[in-house]
């Protein structure tokens, strides 16, 4: 299975509420990330506020924040290799990743758990 | 008529919380039972948990977050605990561990994120905490007084516990606005032995402090029920500054007292229910440890220099030349600010009807939780040109949670949805309403003059704070920033459209207080107009041997004020009556 990264900008919430006027576009990329963590892919969100050291750990992400600095981010990784700079991935893009269909990514929870049980 | 406050006389828990609507001298009568608890040699911690904590005016020591012993009272030790700079250790630590791993441009947006107002108030809390459940701070002292901030900020601080542990428990997935603090299991059990220890009768005593006026004994009825609660049961009550005797001859000495006298005729049902105790009204200031020894010991009056009362007089105008001023330099948006208690609302409501009686429309709104313009306008009515409205945090909070529901809710299935309104539950949440809701108010003085009564000190410079952050923020959110909280720091900051009232009285705490407002205010690059000296006893023609005391102690600081403080300054002398209604209103101004 491939593996997704997203490294986030410095933000208080990863909803984007704690700002001055919600940001849709952070609302639809929480929601897509949670769905697909509850499906078990492996995909994982590193916000810069309160995980500055996977920024330090990860050298390739360490590399892009030297030479093009914070407007880098947000910074997406697939397997560990730069496949988007300064912005987030489309619903499109991270079906296409993780082979799933986009449409997928809106389901109720109650579709999920009957996905489950006929495996 | 009450006994006389004695910590003596209470059964003394190990942790004391003194509350009241700012000004009402919690800071003094908490500062004076330390002493009196120290010189009986229990070993005493006084902590002050103020964004603009005076304790060390009170005390005349430099104080920190650390404990210090105070060198005059053996026993007493005292900190101050400054949110702000709790959140600026906080976030060294956390950003210094990066410095040189990362680009100092990264750095600086962490560092940024970190500066907001919710960073502060995890900070604030997290040290808060720590005192209410170390048991070393309880095996090393005999009492813990809290002196706590303006009610307000004292509400939200201790309504915090409660509010946490369930934002804790319900927290199922993220970190949320509690991200910057990591470790959160261990918190978890931290916060929860402070609730416990809140709302455990034999550790906490809460000491709700009044002046004896309806005012300030309104607002300790609303403190004592709302902190009923949230579980704080164990409340005693103490009258600060209760004029014993007068002088019939002296008009002004007669109408004190009986104000006083009638206030408290009138106290709120169930604050009567609470035990309640009297401290004297008294001529000395209640600064230096001297003075504090002598408040519990009844001394009314200590040395009295009538010479300097009629030497050199000072003469400054009244409010209406700060109306007319106002007016003539058709300023738009006018906020009085300055300490809670000193009469921020009547100052407020005073310009708004001087305004509109001049022909202007002119809106008065309040962002005080404790919205006193309802009372300070019941049962008047109105002028077409004048409107009023007051800025709920609850209904604010709520009304922001639908509008952000309605619009990036859309098109999220139930968990995206869930996931939404979860952070929406996060603490942040109301500061950021609440300024919106602000922003909203201003913008409308393209219509009219807007007169806003703002919210006690600290909450007031958190709200000023975050206008500046958010404006950071912004330029890089790509989220829809409605146009009012674009146009509000530029305009705050533009003294053809913003006039800024410093309101104080004129004794050594609420004029050191307001000076640090200023300069607050500066650093926002926002200039004060006007200082207008409220409630002075100098401006009248007393007799009485303390009320006279008084005013020779206020003619130093009204001095103080004119020369080296205020751009402008006027003065209201001390009035007969609360002015509530818009017909008295208008008697501020003739």
């Amino acid at each position: 299975m491939k593996k997704v990264e997203i490294f986030d900008p410095a933000m208080c919430c990863s909803t984007g509420v704690c700002g001055p006027g919600v940001d849709p576009e952070l609302t639809r990329v929480a929601s897509a990330v949670y769905s697909l963590e509850q499906k078990k892919f492996d995909i994982t969100r590193y916000n810069l506020a309160n995980d500055p050291g996977a920024f330090v750990e990860n050298e390739v992400v360490n590399q892009v924040l030297l030479e093009k600095g914070p407007d880098a981010l947000p910074l997406i990784l697939v397997n560990n290799e730069v496949v988007k700079v300064g912005a987030y991935p489309t619903n499109e893009e991270l079906a296409e990743w993780l082979d799933v269909k986009a449409a997928e990514l809106q389901e109720k929870p109650r579709v999920r758990v009957s996905l489950k049980l006929d495996k | 008529m009450y006994p006389m406050f004695n910590p003596n006389q209470i059964a003394l828990t190990p942790f004391l919380f003194f509350t009241g609507k700012g000004g009402v001298g919690k800071t003094s009568t908490a500062c004076a039972t330390a002493v009196f608890l120290a010189d009986q040699g229990k070993k005493v911690l006084l902590v002050s948990t103020d964004p603009a904590s005076n304790l060390q005016d009170v005390l005349d020591v430099e104080l920190s977050n650390e404990p210090v012993a105070i060198p005059s009272v053996s026993n007493l030790f005292a900190c101050n605990i400054d949110p702000e700079a709790s959140a600026r250790r906080y976030r060294e630590q956390v950003v210094g561990l990066y410095r040189g791993k990362l680009p100092d441009a990264v750095l600086a947006t962490m560092e940024e994120q970190l500066s907001g107002a919710c960073t502060v108030e995890i900070a604030a809390f997290d040290e808060f905490s720590h005192l209410l459940s170390d048991e070393d701070v309880l095996n090393q002292y005999d009492h813990v007084l809290f002196d706590t901030a303006p009610t307000g900020h004292t509400l939200r601080l201790l309504q915090l516990p409660t509010a946490w542990t369930g934002f804790l428990e319900e927290s199922t997935h993220g970190a949320s606005c509690l991200g910057p603090l990591s470790g959160l299991g261990e918190k978890k059990e931290l916060y929860a032995k402070a609730v416990e220890s809140l709302s455990n009768i034999e550790k906490t005593t809460l000491i709700l402090v009044s002046r004896p006026d309806v005012s300030s004994l309104v607002e300790a009825n609303r403190a004592s029920s709302e902190l009923k609660d949230i579980g704080i049961q164990n409340q005693i009550l103490i009258i600060n500054g209760l004029l014993q005797t007068h002088r019939p001859e002296d008009g002004v000495s007669t109408a004190f007292y009986n104000r006083q006298r009638l206030a408290l005729k009138e106290t709120p049902d169930a604050l009567k229910q609470v035990v309640t105790f009297s401290l004297p009204y008294v001529a000395y200031s209640l600064t230096g440890v001297d003075n504090l020894r002598h408040l519990f010991g009844s001394y009314t009056i200590t040395v009295f220099e009538d010479d300097n009362l009629n030497a050199e007089p000072i003469q400054l105008p009244g409010l209406n030349k700060v109306i007319d001023d106002f007016s003539s330099k058709n300023i738009r948006v006018i906020f009085t600010m300055g300490k809670g208690g000193v009469g921020k609302t009547s100052i407020a409501s005073a310009i708004a009807v001087g305004l509109s009686e001049k022909g202007h429309r002119v809106h008065l709104t309040t962002t005080d939780p404790a919205a006193h313009i309802a009372y300070t306008f019941e049962g008047s009515v109105l002028r077409d040109n004048l409107t009023i409205s007051s800025i709920d945090p609850e209904i604010e909070v709520e009304k922001y949670k639908q509008e952000v529901l309605s619009t990036a809710g859309e098109g999220l299935d139930e968990e995206g949805l869930a996931y939404l309104k979860e952070d929406l539950e996060s603490p942040c949440t109301e500061e950021i309403a609440l300024f919106r809701a602000f922003a909203e108010v201003v913008d409308k003085s393209e219509n009219e003059i807007v007169v806003i009564d703002t919210a006690p000190t600290g909450h007031t410079l958190l709200l000023l704070d975050s206008t500046e952050a958010y404006h950071k923020e912004m330029s890089r959110s790509t989220g829809d920033v409605p146009e009012s909280v674009k146009k509000l720091l530029p305009r705050l900051q533009n003294p053809e459209e913003t006039g800024v009232v410093i309101v104080t009285l004129a004794e050594a705490t609420p004029v050191l207080e307001a000076s640090r407002l200023q300069e607050d205010l500066k650093r926002a690059q926002i200039d004060p107009k006007w200082w207008v000296i409220n409630q002075s006893l100098y401006a009248t023609d007393t007799t009485d041997p303390i009320l006279k005391g008084r005013a020779v102690s206020e003619k130093r600081w009204i001095k103080v004020v004119n020369e080296e403080l205020a751009p402008q300054c006027a003065v209201i002398p001390w009035l007969h009556e609360e002015k509530i209604g818009y017909n008295k209103l208008k008697e501020f101004i003739l």
